[in-house]
């Protein structure tokens, strides 16, 4: 067992027994079976985990909302104007989580969740998964200590922002953010989640969020990494839809040392539909790794997934996307479009669209392209005059704007384009387009 | 205005031009014609600018600036246009943003001031009436799903808010309708005067009906084999290129 196994395996002994406890301990003897996973692993084939596993972690700790200075880094929040706003810290939910704060929306803390019904809790955690891309969720099934329960009830107004902060005590600090999201059948809402850290050492943050989409809900969700260079975050995503339920999905790395984010959904029902956008970005010598797995598991299912790629420096982007379709789920639509921007000879960008097809009657398209600035394009703007720096910068700008264009939050959009275009090249001259 | 001597140049290892030689005086318009693959196209990227294309020989003068030492960027704000063949389409980048970020380049180059965004738009919204183009180009991408007929109209605004010296343009007859070619060509002759010059590269007369030039050259094999006035065209027409190559060859 190597040193962050055992470390996992001694925070499992230091948690208190509570009504999850016979799930969690089953999360807990997989994970420490199947061990983390490696490049042998299909969906982590280019991710390599290795110093990690030379680590031994501790959990990070648990901090009241006024040792979090709000500061630059929150800009999210604060230009998120007639948003409401939850503060999560290492995890844990930092104020009294009370019912009845945004209309139509309930919010419960998982602690308290799990004692007074655990049973609604466990609907969401099995089935326990052995699959590589979910090996990280099994552990933040065993071992987060809190987290939020969200029930959305009804047509919800506003976007609610969760704002993650990761502040670690020192360099070994993990944390294991766990949200669950339910919309109940007719019922919509956007929420936005933001992870962000503060202080010298960010914890590694396993986190996971669950959504589960009733019939005919709507969600708008978001999910935007903005860490510093130092900070290792694997996330992972899971959506649940019923009949003619939609979800709008938005990943989006703008940071982070390295950002691993897994999406699954399961399209369970007829009528259920995924839009998901992908937009990530590679600067200095990062690493992001985003792996998508849509399973249409109904008739008459619907998917669309585009991620927009773009690598400066010496940083590596991954993106795999992989729709299954389960027979019988005939009349299923997937499309899958992934663009790749390299503005650095040692960048690299690596894509890997994957379909499954078990179905008659389907209608899948994937396409990949991965290439520098188009050389046309950029002789055309520069024979009207613009100048070089001008010409580039308009064009990635372009290539960004096919998933900024499907925001429907314009004060989100407008932060998440500012943090965005603040890491490219040129980011002086992005400015002035907007 | 223009002073081509002796140009040599290259497009992926291939000797396309072969010492072209060419004046255009301000006021003038010439007319460059020729079969496909003679080199027109590779005359006209290179004088903007074009990279990927290299000059191997010769010589070129624009207002007395050694041209082929400039970028294309400079080239353009010094007064040179370049109406593609194949504009190419942007997605992403607004229309009329290039084309304002295009004016104020140049602008900026003379040392005048940005351009007042109302009045811009004022300028833009007239020129467009005049091509009879579509409110909605104000909106869409540069290009993007314009027709064939939509590009050339959108080349020929931007000439006229740009306003160059010296407009080449590249076969910007090719894949129009007669409706579109009369306000195409009437466009190009509202920019005709005595301080400006024009070099029509085409591979029919069709256009030289309506925007009639002062010469007419034959390119064919990377080199100028014949210069005329405007009846040259018309003979052109009548008798065929081969009637220039054998006429040369004899």
């Amino acid at each position: 067992m190597n040193p962050a196994l055992r470390s996992f395996a001694a925070q499992w002994q230091t948690r208190s027994a509570d009504a999850l406890s016979p799930v969690r301990a089953q999360a807990m003897e997989r994970f420490l079976k199947l061990g983390l996973p490696t490049t042998r692993d299909e969906t982590w084939r280019y991710t390599n985990l290795r110093s990690l596993a030379a680590q031994s972690f501790v959990d990070a700790p648990r901090k009241t909302r006024g040792e979090i200075e709000p500061n630059a880094s929150l800009s999210l929040l604060d230009k998120t104007d007639r948003a409401a706003s939850l503060l999560m810290v290492n995890g844990y939910p930092t104020m009294p989580v009370v019912d009845g704060l945004i209309s139509g929306m309930e919010i419960y803390s998982l602690r308290e969740v799990a004692r007074l019904d655990p049973n609604t809790l466990l609907r969401f955690l099995e089935p326990l998964s052995d699959a590589d891309q979910r090996r990280w969720a099994l552990l933040n099934t065993a071992l987060f200590v809190d987290g939020l329960y969200l029930k959305i009830t009804s047509r919800v107004p506003m976007p609610l922002v969760i704002l993650h902060v990761a502040t670690g005590d020192g360099a070994d600090n993990i944390a294991y953010p766990r949200i669950i999201i339910e919309a109940t059948p007719g019922s919509s809402a956007t929420i936005i989640e933001h992870h962000v850290a503060q202080g010298d050492h960010t914890p590694l943050c396993n986190s996971n969020t669950h959504i589960a989409l009733r019939h005919d809900a709507q969600l708008e969700h978001y999910r935007v990494f903005a860490t510093g260079a130092d900070a290792t975050h694997l996330d992972s995503l899971d959506i649940r839809q019923d009949k003619d339920s939609h979800c709008k999905q938005f990943t989006i790395v703008l940071g982070g040392g390295l950002v691993r984010t897994a999406l699954e959904a399961h399209l369970d029902k007829p009528g259920a539909s995924l839009d998901s956008h992908s937009l990530l970005v590679g600067h200095e010598d990062r690493h992001v790794d985003c792996v998508n797995i849509v399973t249409h598991g109904a008739p008459d299912t619907r998917s669309d997934q585009t991620a927009r790629a773009i690598a400066s420096d010496s940083s590596r982007v991954i993106f795999n996307s992989k729709v299954i379709v389960d027979a019988g789920a005939v009349h299923a639509e997937s499309k899958q479009s992934c663009r790749g921007l390299l503005l650095s000879p040692t960048a690299e960008i690596d894509t890997r669209p994957q379909l499954e097809i078990h179905a008659d009657e389907v209608k899948c398209a994937h396409g990949a392209t991965t290439g520098r600035l188009d050389p046309d394009m950029l002789f055309y703007m520069l024979s009207r005059g613009l100048d070089r720096a001008t010409a580039q910068s308009l064009l990635v700008y372009a290539f960004l704007a096919d998933v900024l264009t499907g925001m429907s939050v314009t004060s989100a959009r407008q932060a998440i384009e500012d943090a965005l275009i603040a890491q490219l090249p040129d980011s002086m001259t992005l400015r002035n387009f907007r | 205005m223009l002073k081509i001597t002796d140009l040599k140049a290259r497009v992926a290892g291939k000797d396309i031009l072969k010492g072209v030689n060419l004046e255009v005086r301000a006021g003038e318009v010439h007319a460059v014609m020729g079969p496909n693959g003679s080199g027109k196209s590779t005359l006209a990227q290179v004088l903007a600018g074009r990279e990927d294309y290299e000059v191997t020989g010769g010589s070129v003068t624009f207002e007395g600036l050694d041209l082929l030492s400039l970028p294309a960027e400079e080239r353009a704000r010094a007064g040179l246009f370049l109406g593609f063949q194949y504009p190419v389409e942007i997605p992403g980048v607004n229309n009329v943003y290039l084309l304002k970020a295009a004016l104020n380049a140049k602008r900026k180059a003379a040392g005048e001031p940005e351009v007042d965004a109302y009045e811009f738009l004022t300028l833009i919204r007239h020129k467009m009436k005049f091509m009879q183009m579509s409110e909605s180009f104000l909106t869409r991408g540069v290009n993007e799903g314009f027709s064939g007929g939509e590009k050339k109209r959108n080349e020929v605004l931007q000439m006229l808010v740009l306003e160059p010296k010296l407009a080449i343009l590249d076969e910007t007859d090719s894949g129009l309708d007669i409706d579109a070619l009369k306000v195409v060509s009437a466009g190009v002759n509202t920019l005709r005067d005595a301080k400006r010059a024009i070099v029509l590269v085409t591979h029919y007369q069709r256009l030289l009906d309506y925007i009639v030039p002062d010469q007419v050259h034959v390119l064919s094999g990377g080199l100028i084999m014949k210069s005329g006035d405007s009846s040259l065209a018309h003979e052109l027409e009548r008798r065929g290129y081969d009637w220039v190559l054998e006429s040369q060859v004899a």
